[in-house]
């Protein structure tokens, strides 16, 4: 065993329950921070924005002249609702929708997009139908009003998970630090870079890190699992069952909070340039 | 072989604790350093141990000058001087551990520190108490511990801060003899002290350190 691992194992060796209480409670923040992160790019919007999210399905206007008899809109309008096609139907008058229009019109929301262009194509040879129009569901103001806050509230979180994160870490040091001060003490009055021993307490900030980028890779990769063995998974979370995406952000993740524990380390090498630290007295 | 010239040292406040000192210690030579608190003892240790900066003046350790290293002579020196600090306190390890962290941190490996540690600790007579916790140690095996850890390694210079604060007359007589048998006429050793000295100490040379500047005794 060289000599870092020789110190790093001492400085591991004097954590006791209050540190690593610190310790573990910033692991966690640091997790949950990178946890939020991901949701940004995992959770679907309700504007449907993601690249890889399917298109809002559109429902379709069907305007009818007004000689047909209701007999025949009637018989219709049945036939409509019987195709697998069809999620829903709903008959209106055409002046509902527009004013200056005449007679009546269809409603009509397909099950997915593909069947609303075989519903169009088929309605458009239709005797008695004067138009077809596609019309893209409207987002509600309440699913707006969601989202918004959905996303302040993930903001909140990044800020509050990260900023704990580094409370924790600060004090999980102190007591650390507390405990291994005469160890420095005595390497720095041997002739020990101060360099060297910033090396240990920035490398355990690392190993912070790295444990909470693998924590997020591993959960990140169930909640993927989750989705993808799911028939119809929750449509919040349709962006996880993309292979890449996932993969992608667990390596972000990864990144992400080596470079942030790295950060943490770095805090706690800070504390060394207190003078209880000094060898001499 | 150390000399010391036109040393100036002041604290931040202005106060001059050394002035114009002047020192000379032979290689191999034994040097009490004595004189009342606050006159500057351990700052002058601090500063052959190149552990303080220096403001002014020359200090040359073993041909090295201390003013003017590099960060990394510094350290190279450093690891060549063996330091007892004043109120010295052990880690809160056994004593055979104490003397191994330091040999191990230095880059001995595991046996080689172990054999090290051994024969220091048979050097001072600590070797039956290998095994105690360090801190529950009595007053003169804590200060034997310092000294086998501060000579553990092979140094070229052993400074003692205070080695004998805190002792009964008896243990300062103890103490006095193991620095005496440790220095052999070899090892270059100056001992810090405001007193009590043991007898011992009048076969080395003393001297005082008084208004910033050095006086034979």
């Amino acid at each position: 065993m060289n000599t870092f691992m020789f110190l790093f194992r001492e400085l591991l060796g004097a954590i006791r329950a209050k540190s690593a209480a610190y310790f573990a409670l910033a692991g966690l923040l640091l997790f949950l921070f990178l946890a939020v992160v991901s949701s940004f790019f995992l959770l679907t919007p309700v504007e449907g924005t993601s690249p890889e999210a399917e298109e809002p399905i559109e429902e379709i206007h069907a305007f009818l002249s007004a000689t047909l008899s209701s007999a025949t809109i009637d018989a219709r309008y049945l036939e409509f609702r019987e195709r697998p096609e069809v999620a829903d139907i709903q008959f209106r008058f055409a002046q509902e929708l527009d004013p200056s229009a005449t007679g009546g019109v269809f409603v009509i929301v397909p099950v997915s997009n593909e069947a609303a262009a075989i519903l169009i194509s088929e309605l458009e040879l239709q005797s008695g139908v004067t138009e077809v129009v596609e019309v893209a569901q409207e987002v509600t103001a309440e699913e707006a009003e969601f989202s918004l806050v959905v996303r302040i509230g993930l903001l909140c979180g990044l800020v509050f998970t990260i900023a704990g994160s580094f409370v924790l870490v600060r004090l999980g040091y102190r007591e650390l630090l507390g405990v291994f001060s005469g160890e420095v003490r005595m390497l720095r009055l041997s002739g020990i870079a101060a360099r060297s021993i910033s090396v240990l307490i920035v490398c355990f900030g690392l190993l912070i890190g790295i444990l909470a980028g693998v924590l997020h890779f591993v959960v990140i990769y169930l909640v993927h699992q989750i989705v993808v063995s799911q028939p119809d998974p929750w449509r919040i979370l349709e962006a996880a069952a993309g292979g890449w995406r996932t993969v992608g952000l667990g390596l972000i993740g990864l990144a992400l909070g080596s470079i942030l524990g790295g950060l943490m380390g770095l805090l706690g090498a800070s504390l060394l340039h207190a003078r209880e630290f000094d060898p001499l007295p | 072989m150390i000399q010391v010239s036109e040393l100036h040292f002041s604290t931040e406040d202005g106060v001059k604790v050394l002035e114009d000192m002047h020192l000379h210690v032979e290689q191999g030579e034994l040097l009490y350093l004595v004189g009342p608190a606050a006159s500057g003892k351990s700052l002058l240790l601090g500063l052959l141990a190149a552990q303080t900066p220096p403001q002014r003046g020359q200090i040359l350790v073993h041909g090295r000058n201390v003013v003017r290293l590099g960060p990394e002579k510094v350290l190279e020196l450093r690891r060549r001087i063996g330091f007892l600090t004043q109120g010295y306190l052990p880690l809160p390890r056994t004593v055979h551990d104490n003397v191994v962290f330091k040999l191990r941190a230095l880059g001995d490996y595991q046996e080689q520190a172990e054999e090290k540690a051994m024969l220091a600790l048979e050097t001072t007579g600590l070797l039956r108490q290998q095994q105690l916790d360090a801190q529950e140690l009595s007053s003169i095996d804590r200060i034997r511990l310092g000294i086998t850890i501060a000579l553990c390694h092979d140094p070229l210079l052993l400074l003692l801060d205070e080695p004998f604060e805190g002792l009964t007359e008896e243990e300062v007589e103890e103490i006095g003899n193991l620095l005496h048998r440790l220095h052999n006429g070899h090892l270059t050793m100056i001992v810090a002290t405001r007193g009590p000295l043991p007898r011992i100490a009048h076969e080395a040379r003393r001297v005082e350190l008084v208004d910033g500047g050095v006086r034979t005794r």
